[in-house]
């Protein structure tokens, strides 16, 4: 259709026509009148004033007619506002589902019908907020990031610290105090970062993936107390990612008042200060040290002394026992020699009866036998001539002179017969 | 001491020397030549022993230092 400028139609000039829309809205919506806008951050950024682009939640960034809000926040009331949100430990990023409340503004420079925000759903942004932190942790325990870390082993003396902390602060200075004052010589390999704030997490990240490489037996993700918005950075899924799939256990002493962080979730082993994780630290060492060094020495103490006097007592022993073994068998060849001295006494004594009992015996037999007895009786003991006892008619022959003995003296006689009995 | 080598062979010995002398085995002919041997093995023995605990005593303290020290 072809038209031309002589018709009734107005002919605006161009800021004329922005001014006409601008009254057009205004009329509408009522000028600078805010209502609520909600949608899903698309994109942020900040430089004094913050600019979002919001779209329909869920929405396709693929979809290249979905319909987007550039609103944004000047300076002057996006202060207030950023403080409100850092103390809830919240800071606007792409994801979020948020509620805005502005006006529409009308920016001719730029041809932009914006949003100029003047207030923020906090409530309603820290509720989304803790649903995609449940949500990642959610996400994280289905694909096994939960326990991942905590099935890696740690050194049974872990004095090579890998170090992730921002030198200088608080926190770092409680770490690193409790391991330098220990007796303990660590080695701590630390990696600079920031720990707060958007460029944070890519450096947490980066630090931790180094310390892996590095090979250190234990990396301490370290951070001092702070607001919700200062620890924000360590319920970031990227850190949470990375402490999961490191093959070094990763321990965390974050803050000191805040919850416990998606990074503590993932964590090996988590503390709730750095000055506590310091403690945990030396603590392992310290109890390997008292298992594997001070409780042997002093084990080893007790049983030289053992050995020692169990030696002495030894020998104490086997010298009294000598003295005694030695004085016992001199003693026995002593009453041996007593007792075989004794039998012998007592043997002599038992001949001496015998033999004086055998003499009475034979004393008394030979009074018997006495031929003084048998000579008193008449019987007479007949001699020759050298004294011979005659027993035979053999012992003579006739005219010898015998000698007859009786009782009382002797005569001599001669033989003149000599009779024998007629049987012979 | 002459002929006293390893500590376990000189007990060994000295325990022999008092088991016969526990069993009676030994005539009066060789008591004082095992008393004899006996007595050098228990001074070379005690000799040894007394050696060995200075030592200790020496190494002591290092070792006390860590087992009781922080």
């Amino acid at each position: 259709m072809v038209t031309d400028t002589t018709s009734d139609d107005p002919v605006f000039e161009v800021g004329e026509f922005y001014q006409l829309i601008t009254a057009h809205l205004e009329a509408s919506f009522g000028r600078r009148r805010p209502h609520w806008v909600r949608g899903e951050i698309a994109k942020v950024y900040e430089k004094g004033h913050v600019y979002v682009d919001l779209v329909d939640a869920g929405s396709a960034s693929s979809d290249t007619k979905r319909p987007v809000l550039n609103a944004h926040c000047w300076a002057t009331p996006w202060a207030p506002l950023k403080r409100r949100l850092a103390s809830e430990g919240v800071t606007l990023s792409a994801g979020m589902v948020v509620s805005f409340y502005g006006y529409v503004d009308v920016y001719a420079p730029q041809a932009k019908i914006g949003f100029s925000i003047v207030d923020i759903d906090v409530q309603g942004l820290l509720g989304d907020v803790a649903r995609r932190r449940q949500e990642l942790i959610e996400r994280l325990r289905s694909e096994g990031l939960l326990e991942r870390n905590k099935g890696t082993v740690l050194g049974p003396v872990p004095l090579r610290v890998g170090l992730v902390a921002s030198q200088g602060t608080e926190g770092y200075q409680d770490f690193t105090g409790q391991l330098l004052n220990s007796p303990f010589s660590f080695d701590i390999v630390l990696v600079k970062t920031l720990v707060q704030g958007d460029a944070a997490p890519p450096q947490i990240v980066s630090a931790i993936k180094t310390l892996d490489k590095h090979g250190v037996d234990v990396i301490c993700v370290v951070r001092g107390g702070g607001s919700k918005g200062d620890l924000a950075c360590f319920d970031d899924e990227r850190v949470a990612r990375a402490i999961a799939t490191s093959s070094t256990p990763v321990f965390t002493g974050i803050g000191h008042t805040g919850d416990e962080s998606v990074a503590d979730l993932v964590a090996h082993t988590r503390s709730i200060t750095p000055t506590k994780l310091g403690e945990e630290i030396v603590a392992i060492v310290s109890s390997w040290y008292q298992g594997n060094v001070r409780t042997p020495s002093a084990h080893l103490l007790e049983v030289t002394a053992d050995v020692l006097d169990e030696a002495s007592e030894y020998l104490s022993e086997r010298r009294r026992t000598m003295i005694f073994a030695v004085r016992d068998r001199l003693r026995a060849e002593e009453r041996h020699l007593v007792s075989t001295r004794e039998r012998l006494v007592i043997q002599g004594r038992h001949l001496i009866v015998s033999a004086t009992q055998m003499l009475a015996s034979s004393r008394q037999l030979l009074a018997a036998y006495d031929p003084k007895r048998r000579l008193a009786q008449g019987w007479s003991i007949v001699s020759d001539a050298n004294g011979d006892v005659v027993t035979s008619l053999g012992d003579v022959v006739l005219g010898d002179a015998v000698r007859v003995l009786v009782s009382d003296g002797s005569f001599t006689s001669e033989v003149t017969t000599i009779e024998r009995p007629p049987h012979e | 001491m002459s002929n006293v080598s390893d500590w376990n062979e000189a007990a060994n010995e000295l325990n022999a020397i008092v088991a016969s002398f526990d069993e009676g085995d030994v005539s009066v002919d060789d008591l004082f030549s095992k008393l004899e041997r006996a007595t050098e093995i228990i001074e070379a023995l005690e000799t040894r022993l007394a050696t060995t605990r200075a030592k200790v005593e020496e190494l002591t303290p290092r070792i006390a230092k860590v087992a009781e020290g922080e």
